[in-house]
């Protein structure tokens, strides 16, 4: 029993520690030149999205690796290779393929037992998986009745490469980023300092403000309550699962899987 | 669960049939199913039948808000999702709460049934772990307490120098820490709670109750199990002085039977003792009387008078001896030391003197002297060392056959000097070695063969022991004895 081991001091300090504040601001600075010029024409509207994707997600997932007490230089490195793979994207290059790029640079920081404090390379069963896989598919199947049943629409799957670039996107950069951040960072941290409600419900909530302040989200009631709905919920799940399981990659895996059904109704 | 499942269609089924969307009066119907899950398995329960029970309503709700906005019926079908959640879990939180409210009751009258019967510390806490650890709902368990040899652990080996337990052990102060799989500094994800709370008795910390979960435990609970540290130090305390208790009586009880025991044995001992020394002392009475008679009323031939006078003087000697003897016991029965007059005294001439007059009195038994040269002077009291001398050559006498050989000698020790009585006689069982120095005491066997009152050797032992010295005896049965007394020699220069 771990109680009568020799203790060492729980991890401390503060809730934003760590944070890289130097490459924020980088990121940060870039994205704004990036809207300026693009604003003014000097750069084409593509290298916004470029610039926002790096910025969004590249933010996110560099200040997780950094909470997780990985090196900077992989920090910078994944900021890079999020950059480069939406640069590809963006030019078509090889598809959503490009967006394997990030995930293989996290799988390969997790294979070498950097990322344990982000609940990645740790053990994980099977029964998790499928549970945070069901989790997603219901989640996915609510949300594909209740879009039906609001807005009128319905799966389409006639236009699988634009939706394929779609989930790579969100498998690369939307969902990886956010979870890492979001369950393995912020909620892994609070969880070591609140009681598990509390952990969820902060981390929940900057979950869900994350994606209302995103530029890409419509802005009309209906979408953002059913926003507020859905990813509430699936953020509160997804605490649970991290908890339950010790391990990021079921919640990943229903955020994987709640995102393909969005995607295959939003790319309709 | 199937119930909770099936009401929960039902209400579905209700509110698309009656048609009225988020307005539907059917929606609250929905709090039917979510409160029996919360009653049945807690917040959890409630929780999820609540998530439920809004993921199935929503696609009533949305539409409405889509198609008309935040009108007063949307908001309240989202107002209905908002108690729905609320209603779910707190009523949940209500009933574990309650749960455990009576999960602590349980969990006393447990720790009074276990600690009823009397046990050892160890197997007590093996107990109580057991019963705890199913009731506490924990991954993991562990009792520490102190007893008088050191640590006494239920659930685990040894507690390492600074571990948690020891922390409280230490302090006395309960801590809670959050951990990850690989404990309170390792990496990894912080899902797990470790909890040690003192047990507590008469204000000091006498033990270490500490959980581990993988899960929350909450400040109340955190307060409970402090309670139930109390509880468990004060419930092990009482059994503690119980057992004491019971130890104690116990321990008394044949404290009391051995002494009553021991009182009859004297008593019949010293009944026996008053038999025999009233025979002892009639013996050189009667001679006495008998031939101061024969004296003052015959006249007798001087050789004959001279005769008789030297029977006197022995039977004389032998009354003062027992007389003596009598005195020096009756001081020691008293916890006094005998009193004594001591004075350089040279070993030999103090030796021989009294075998000699052995030598006068009883022709039965041969008695060689054999005395090593050099011997250093002893600090003795020379009366006090003819009596030890004469009631050890009377033993030999007493116990072995006539013409066998007595052996008296002397020898320098490093600290003084060792005079050896032997025999060749019955010899002492090994059984009654321990106690021939007891007073009244007589060997067993010993009683019919020889006459005596039972308190020469108490007296040889505690003349010798008041000079500073010692008596060692050896003895096999029908071989013979030696006694050995060792007396310190006198100190400074020696005239």
């Amino acid at each position: 029993m771990w109680a009568l081991d020799p203790f060492s001091q729980p991890r401390s300090g503060r809730l934003f520690a760590n944070t890289p504040l130097p490459l924020l601001a980088t990121l940060a600075t870039g994205a704004a030149v990036t809207w300026a010029l693009v604003d003014r024409g000097v750069l084409p509207a593509w290298a916004l999205r470029v610039a926002g994707v790096t910025a969004g997600h590249g933010a996110l997932l560099a200040t997780a690796l950094a909470w997780a007490r990985v090196p900077a230089a992989s920090g910078v490195m994944v900021v890079v290779v999020l950059f480069l793979a939406a640069w590809a994207a963006v030019h078509g290059v090889v598809g959503p393929v490009t967006y394997l790029a990030p995930v293989l640079s996290v799988v390969w920081l997790m294979w070498r037992g950097r990322l344990t404090d982000l609940g990645l390379g740790t053990r994980v069963s099977l029964r998790a998986l499928l549970t945070g896989a069901a989790i997603g598919a219901l989640l996915g199947a609510h949300l594909l009745v209740s879009a039906s049943r609001t807005f009128g629409l319905h799966v389409r799957l006639d236009h699988p490469a634009e939706m394929l670039g779609a989930i790579g996107y969100d498998v690369g950069a939307n969902v990886l980023a956010a979870e890492c951040f979001f369950r393995g960072a912020l909620f892994n941290r609070a969880l070591g300092r609140w009681s598990f409600a509390s952990a969820t419900i902060g981390s929940t909530l900057a979950y869900v403000v994350r994606y209302l302040v995103d530029p890409l989200l419509p802005k009309s009631a209906g979408l953002v309550v059913g926003a507020v709905f859905y990813l509430a919920l699936l953020g509160a799940l997804n605490c649970w699962l991290f908890r339950w399981s010790e391990s990021l990659l079921p919640g990943l895996l229903a955020a994987a899987v709640f995102f393909a059904a969005y995607r295959s109704l939003a790319t309709g | 669960m199937i119930l909770i499942a099936g009401l929960l269609a039902v209400v579905t089924a209700l509110i698309a049939l009656d048609g009225a969307g988020a307005g539907s009066l059917f929606r609250h119907a929905y709090f039917l199913p979510v409160v029996a899950a919360a009653l049945r398995f807690g917040a959890p329960g409630g929780t999820l039948a609540a998530g439920a029970a809004v993921l199935l309503d929503a696609p009533f709700v949305l539409p409405a808000i889509e198609r008309s906005g935040l009108t007063a019926a949307s908001l309240d079908g989202l107002v209905t999702f908002v108690m729905l959640a609320l209603v779910g879990t707190l009523s949940g939180a209500l009933r574990a709460r309650a749960v455990r409210h009576r999960r602590r009751y349980e969990l006393l009258a447990t720790l009074q049934r276990t600690l009823a019967d009397e046990v050892t510390l160890d197997v007590a806490l093996a107990r109580l772990r057991s019963a705890l650890a199913g009731r506490l709902g924990v991954d993991a368990l562990v009792l520490v307490a102190r007893d008088e040899t050191g640590l006494v652990i239920a659930g685990g080996e040894r507690v390492a120098p600074g571990s948690l337990v020891a922390r409280v052990l230490e302090t006395g102060a309960s801590e809670f820490v959050r951990i990850s799989r690989n404990g309170a500094g390792g990496r990894g994800i912080l899902s797990r709670r470790a909890f040690a709370a003192p047990l507590v008795a008469g204000g000091q910390t006498i033990g270490v109750l500490a959980i581990e979960r993988k899960g929350e435990i909450p400040a109340e609970e955190r307060a409970a199990l402090e309670a139930l540290g109390a509880q468990i130090g004060l419930a092990l305390e009482n059994a503690r002085l119980a057992s004491r208790q019971r130890h104690f009586a116990a321990e008394l009880a044949d404290r009391v039977s051995a002494a009553r025991r021991e009182l009859e044995e004297l008593d019949r001992a010293k009944s026996a003792f008053v038999a025999i020394a009233s025979h002892e002392l009639r013996t050189p009475l009667t001679a006495l009387q008998g031939f101061s008679e024969l004296l003052a009323t015959r006249q007798l031939p001087s050789n004959e008078v001279n005769r008789l006078g030297g029977i006197m003087r022995r039977e004389a000697r032998r009354l003062g001896r027992i007389v003596s003897d009598l005195l020096d016991l009756s001081r020691i029965e008293r916890g006094l030391e005998p009193a004594l007059c001591r004075i350089p005294l040279a070993v030999e001439p103090a030796v021989v003197t009294t075998v000699d007059l052995f030598r006068q009195g009883a022709t039965t038994h041969p008695i060689a002297v054999t005395c090593e040269p050099a011997l250093p002077k002893i600090d003795a009291d020379p009366d006090a060392l003819e009596r030890v001398l004469t009631n050890l050559i009377s033993n030999a006498v007493k116990y072995s056959p006539a013409g066998s050989v007595i052996r008296v000698g002397a020898r320098p020790r490093a600290d003084g000097v060792a005079i050896d009585v032997a025999d060749s006689g019955r010899g002492i069982p090994a059984e009654a070695l321990g106690r021939i120095f007891e007073p009244y005491y007589r060997v067993p066997d010993a009683a019919g063969a020889a006459r005596g009152t039972g308190i020469g050797l108490a007296v040889v032992k505690a003349l010798v022991e008041a000079h500073g010295g010692a008596v060692e005896v050896e003895s096999a049965p029908m071989l013979g004895t030696r006694v050995t007394v060792l007396l310190p020699a006198a100190q400074g220069p020696v005239p």
